[in-house]
């Protein structure tokens, strides 16, 4: 068949299942089936050891989620998820510590106090892209860490500050990590199967021609900042709560580069390569602690590869394996 | 009836005027066609009249309100829609979910959309590249599909910046029928072209900016004729 121009159809174009709601409508499928099973993995993992290992990789999913909306939705290459993280944790902690807050409201005000931080930086960053973006956010970071470290009277500096826990039980907790992660990802697929979605996505292709079509850019760029760190936020809070021990190291540079290697392995824009990403990350980095600094090593290299090689990551991966194994099917409906 | 209007609308970056007083009127249901040669301060003109750069001095009416000042999205949602020189369309989702995003940014519901952007397909060819993701259209295509978006809720005035530069013949007279039928039903458009031919075709107006000030204006031929524009596009020398 020939289409207009002359051009001949192209056979191997994708289908419907190439619009954006198709599309996301797969990935939330496949990674409900991952969270499906890691709701299973307490039936048969029973060591407290593993499964604080597991519940580590959920608060990383969490903050890959937070990061990924921010630089795989919406186009802004933020370097400071660690930071809100160790923001969120402090002001839970900073509530009971200082307060005697409970944790039933400290935890929802470590998520309103990073949105709106979020919110506020989101503002500051607004015309900024590319490197000017990102080292604004990472001095944002560094200054946020440092100021924390040295208010000794404040915070008890690099000392830390315990924080109360909410369960006893390892079980409980992994099973608190994993709601709030699904809640999370319910939430981001809502919003980005609805028109808050698309215009994240415009804007990440194109800000200008967004704002020429008539999208609020401001607007929607500020919400996805307060959103994205409100994430990171409440993830830092319960990790604080698990871990019973918030301190600055929470926010240093390397965890969030831990989590940009977990969205690029994984996969940019996309919901499931966000969990798998810090599963996988973060379970070989475990597996691979024995080995010593080697670990530091073979992620960045492994980043490297992706990065060059893979931009779409695993899930990108997984995806054309699945058209690919779609194709023949695909061939012989087109056959008159 | 002017629709759009300007008045000693002046842009300067740094010494450099880039337009200097410029004053025009763009009429209700007309094809106004805005020429000049290469640096006469056109697309700084459409900057300003999309909201894209503030005006150093001047002032901008449209439907006899001033709109001054105002952001691009302010403009898009009073019906003042532009397309660009260099295509802003939006790379890595469908050429379809391109019109449905481009609809919904106008306040149009997604059925809505949908079925606007299924007749808007059929009309601009695009039908069979719908499911493509935007970023693997050809150069004409990618026109093609910004005059489908900024056309998916229809809007007071289109600002057209370049539409047919660098695309093949057949969708340059595909762009071309699109613009005669829409100005048929009563569109407005204010067209920046180099393509003299098809300026001619579709507009009975236009402005010649030359050196960022209005040199000409008035009926094509007129502005044809006048001996300003003559220079400015042929050098002074232009004598015989």
């Amino acid at each position: 068949m020939i289409a207009p121009h002359g051009r001949p159809k192209a056979r191997s174009a994708p289908g419907r299942r190439n619009l954006w709601v198709n599309r996301l409508r797969t990935d939330m499928r496949a990674a409900l089936v991952v969270l499906a099973l890691l709701a299973l993995v307490p039936l048969v993992v029973t060591s407290p050891y593993t499964l604080g290992i597991l519940i580590i990789s959920i608060y990383f999913a969490m903050l890959a989620l937070g990061w990924n909306l921010l630089a795989g939705f919406t186009g802004q290459f933020s370097l400071a998820p660690a930071a809100f993280a160790m923001l969120g944790a402090y002001t839970t902690a900073l509530l009971d510590f200082h307060l005697k807050v409970p944790l039933a409201i400290g935890i929802p005000c470590a998520i309103v106090a990073t949105g709106l931080i979020g919110w506020l930086l989101g503002r500051v960053v607004l015309r900024l892209r590319g490197p000017y973006l990102a080292l604004t956010t990472l001095s944002f970071a560094e200054i946020a860490r440092v100021v924390i470290g040295n208010s000794i009277e404040f915070t008890r500096g690099d000392q830390g500050l315990n924080v109360p826990t909410l369960f006893q039980s390892r079980v409980g907790y992994y099973y608190l990590f994993l709601a709030v992660l699904t809640f999370t990802l319910i939430g981001l697929y809502l919003l980005l199967r609805g028109r808050t979605g698309r215009f994240w996505l415009a804007i990440r292709d194109d800000a200008t021609g967004a704002e020429s079509r008539g999208i609020d850019v401001v607007r929607y760029k500020t919400w996805a900042f307060a959103l994205s760190c409100a994430i990171c936020g409440i993830a830092g809070s319960l990790y604080g709560t698990f871990s019973q021990l918030v301190s600055p190291e929470l926010g240093l540079l390397a965890q969030t580069g831990i989590v940009i290697s977990m969205v690029v392995i994984g996969g940019m824009g996309t919901l499931t390569g966000s969990i798998v990403g810090a599963l996988l990350v973060y379970l070989a980095s475990e597996w691979m602690r024995d080995f010593g600094g080697v670990q530091m090593i073979v992620f960045a290299t492994v980043v490297i590869i992706f990065a060059r090689f893979i931009r779409t990551g695993l899930w990108g991966m997984a995806q054309r394996l699945l058209a690919t194994a779609d194709k023949p099917a695909n061939a012989r409906e087109e056959l008159p | 009836m002017s629709l759009l209007k300007t008045e000693g609308l002046s842009k300067h970056f740094g010494g450099v005027a880039a337009v200097d007083g410029a004053a025009f009127e763009v009429r209700q249901g007309e094809i106004l066609g805005l020429i000049g040669p290469n640096g006469s301060g056109k697309t700084t003109a459409l900057n300003m009249l999309s909201g894209f750069l503030p005006p150093d001095t001047g002032k901008v009416w449209l439907a006899d309100q001033d709109v001054t000042g105002l952001s691009p999205v302010q403009l898009a949602r009073r019906g003042l829609l532009r397309m660009f020189q260099m295509t802003r369309v939006f790379t890595r989702i469908s050429t379809l979910d391109n019109l449905l995003t481009a609809g919904m940014a106008m306040g149009l519901s997604e059925a809505e959309a949908e079925k606007r952007a299924a007749s808007l397909l059929e009309e601009l060819t695009l039908s069979h590249v719908q499911y493509l993701d935007a970023g693997q259209l050809s150069g004409g295509q990618r026109k093609l599909l910004e005059f489908g978006m900024c056309f998916i809720e229809a809007p007071r005035i289109a600002l057209l910046d370049e539409p047919f530069a660098a695309v093949h013949p057949v969708m340059r007279e595909t762009m071309a029928g699109f613009i005669r039928r829409r100005h048929a039903q009563g569109q407005t458009f204010l067209l920046v072209s180099h393509d003299m031919p098809i300026v001619v075709d579709l507009c009975a107006r236009a402005v010649c900016m030359n050196a960022g000030r209005v040199i000409a204006m008035g009926a094509m031929r007129e502005v044809l004729e006048n001996r300003a524009v003559i220079e400015a596009y042929l050098g002074s020398g232009s004598d015989g």
